[in-house]
């Protein structure tokens, strides 16, 4: 059971004032209630930490080997419909679900007006909802794993062709120098590939709510989700949809942002030219 | 101001009652003194506190699984088949954003017409991941309509006062005037259908890296250059750490309640 802030913090309150009544009441010497002004001021100090800290203090207290675990599951589910995420935190389910705000005005083809206009704009999306609504653009890595995946499998193959090729003496030259062809075109493209990291900015908003059950969270979430969608939409003048599926991802995810291949690819790239 | 000011009068009740420590009274008083000391710092530095304790006795924090933050607590990282991506803060209030409907000078049209190139500009030069995040949460429009009247209440009694006096000044009352306009503004606004809303800006920024430091690294040198770039706006912009870290981290998975906010980033006033 998820202790409360307020509960922790009367009852540790209490024991401080507990210890303070025995420094008036007790008739001991005067280092054990010296004693006792040290608990109570402990004590003291540790209820007013609970105001900041309520989050960290009984993983704190339960922590080991240094590493104070928060909380132990993944930091989300996908709900099953695949358009929301799912989070457990105590006993309350949480559904968040996100939109994607397609823009593509930029503001070098706005005139001084137009400028002021979207400005205006922006102000009033903002208060499109009663409920709390996150917004926000990001500029992200661009996912070219399966595109790298594709081209090395290519490359793998191109590089096995010509080497069975130059095995083989029964193998014409023309032949042997084509395959040989195919596998530098494979390794130029290979290695151009990394060479310029490609970026994409998106704006989306994001929602959540607060449910009994994981459905019930869902349900409200994707209602509060259509409502900003097509207020959002209405605003700009976009199309405004739910993100469903894999794309959700680049929105909670790091490796997503960053999809690991591709930046993979090329810290390869930037070590080797390091060493070179 | 409950918990500020509950647990100071403990440490103050304790300093008062130094009689009962005989000899050792200068002990009790100094540890009362300590104590509320430590309770503004929390208060107000937590920030400086956090981090601090975490590096001193090496505690790592993991908020989730799979990620962790460092002793520092100054980013969270997430380790994916070798390769560190190491996440930051960035706070990015807007402070001085006047929407063009509350202008009522020149000045803030051209800041207003100016935002979007900056913008464009600033995503041009990154050149790395980064997400410039908005929360807004929505306040009660009856209370917020009730304390602008109650503010224009008082702006016309001193504007009447001013005008009224042997000598008005004139820069006294265009002042005055322009506040009552720029809370007409709001008023006509709300009468429109707009929402009065509470606001949290910040940046997030991810590195990658093939080792721990190396993503860390990486990071502050992105969250240094993002400050450059950012301050082309006039923003107040630290880097987040601590705390304030890990509740921003949480907010990637769900948006948080006006309380909740009110809670994580409000010093006890």
């Amino acid at each position: 059971m998820a202790i409360s802030q307020k509960f922790l913090f009367s009852i540790l309150m209490l024991i401080s004032l507990i210890f303070i009544i025995g420094i008036y009441l007790l008739d001991v010497p005067a280092v054990f209630k010296l004693v006792l002004a040290v608990l109570a001021l402990a004590f003291d100090l540790l209820a007013f930490s609970t105001k900041l800290y309520m989050s960290f203090f009984i993983p704190f207290l339960k922590a080991k080997n240094r590493t104070v675990t928060l909380e132990a599951d993944e930091a989300f589910n996908m709900a099953p419909s695949g358009n929301a995420i799912v989070v457990r935190r105590g006993g309350s389910v949480y559904a968040s679900a996100f939109i994607t705000i397609p823009t593509y005005r930029s503001a070098t083809e706005m005139n001084n007006e137009e400028k002021i206009d979207f400005a205006r704009l922006f102000s009033r999306a903002l208060t499109i909802s009663k409920s709390s609504v996150k917004f926000a653009t990001q500029l992200y890595v661009i996912n070219k794993d399966a595109y790298i995946s594709n081209i090395r499998g290519r490359l793998d193959e191109a590089e096995e062709k010509y080497q069975n090729a130059s095995m083989n003496p029964q193998m014409k030259k023309a032949d042997s120098e084509r395959t040989r062809g195919e596998a530098t075109m494979w390794h130029n493209l290979y290695d151009n590939v990394n060479k310029v990291g490609s970026q994409a900015l998106e704006a989306f908003a994001m929602v959540s709510a607060e449910g009994g059950t994981e459905e019930e969270a869902i349900n409200l979430v994707l209602q509060r989700a259509d409502e900003i969608a097509s207020g959002v939409s209405s605003v700009f003048g976009v199309s405004a949809a739910v993100v469903e599926g894999e794309d959700l991802l680049r929105f909670v995810e790091p490796d997503h942002m960053i999809p690991p291949i591709t930046v993979g690819e090329q810290l390869r790239e930037k070590n080797m030219a390091a060493e070179m | 101001m409950i918990y500020l000011g509950s647990t100071c009068l403990l440490a103050i009740v304790i300093m008062a009652s130094s009689a009962e420590f005989g000899s050792l009274w200068i002990i009790a008083f100094f540890l009362s003194i300590l104590a509320i000391m430590l309770i503004f710092i929390l208060n107000y530095a937590d920030f400086v506190v956090f981090p601090l304790f975490t590096s001193l006795l090496g505690v790592k924090i993991v908020p989730a699984k799979n990620y962790y933050m460092p002793k520092d607590s100054s980013s969270i990282v997430k380790n994916v088949g070798g390769i560190y991506y190491a996440t930051g803060y960035l706070t990015a209030n807007v402070y001085n954003y006047v929407f063009a409907a509350e202008s009522v000078d020149e000045d803030e049209a051209a800041k207003l017409s100016e935002g979007p190139d900056k913008w464009e500009r600033i995503v041009m030069n990154a050149g790395f991941p980064f997400r410039f995040s908005f929360v807004s949460v929505a306040e009660d429009v009856q209370r917020y309509r009730d304390e602008l009247e109650g503010k224009r209440g008082v702006l016309e009694f001193q504007l009447s006062k001013e005008m009224s006096s042997s000598t008005p000044s004139e820069l006294t009352i265009q002042d005055l005037q322009r506040k009552m306009n720029v809370i007409d503004a709001r008023i006509n606004r709300l009468s429109a259908g707009e929402r009065p809303v509470d606001s949290i800006m910040y940046v997030e920024s991810t590195a990658v890296g093939v080792s721990e430091k190396e993503a860390i690294d990486s990071l502050s040198n992105q969250l240094a250059h993002l400050q450059t770039l950012f301050s082309a706006f006039d923003l107040s912009i630290t880097r987040v750490v601590g705390r304030e870290l890990y509740h921003l981290f949480t907010y990637n998975y769900v948006v948080p309640t006006r309380d909740a906010l009110a809670d994580t980033f409000s010093a006890e006033r």
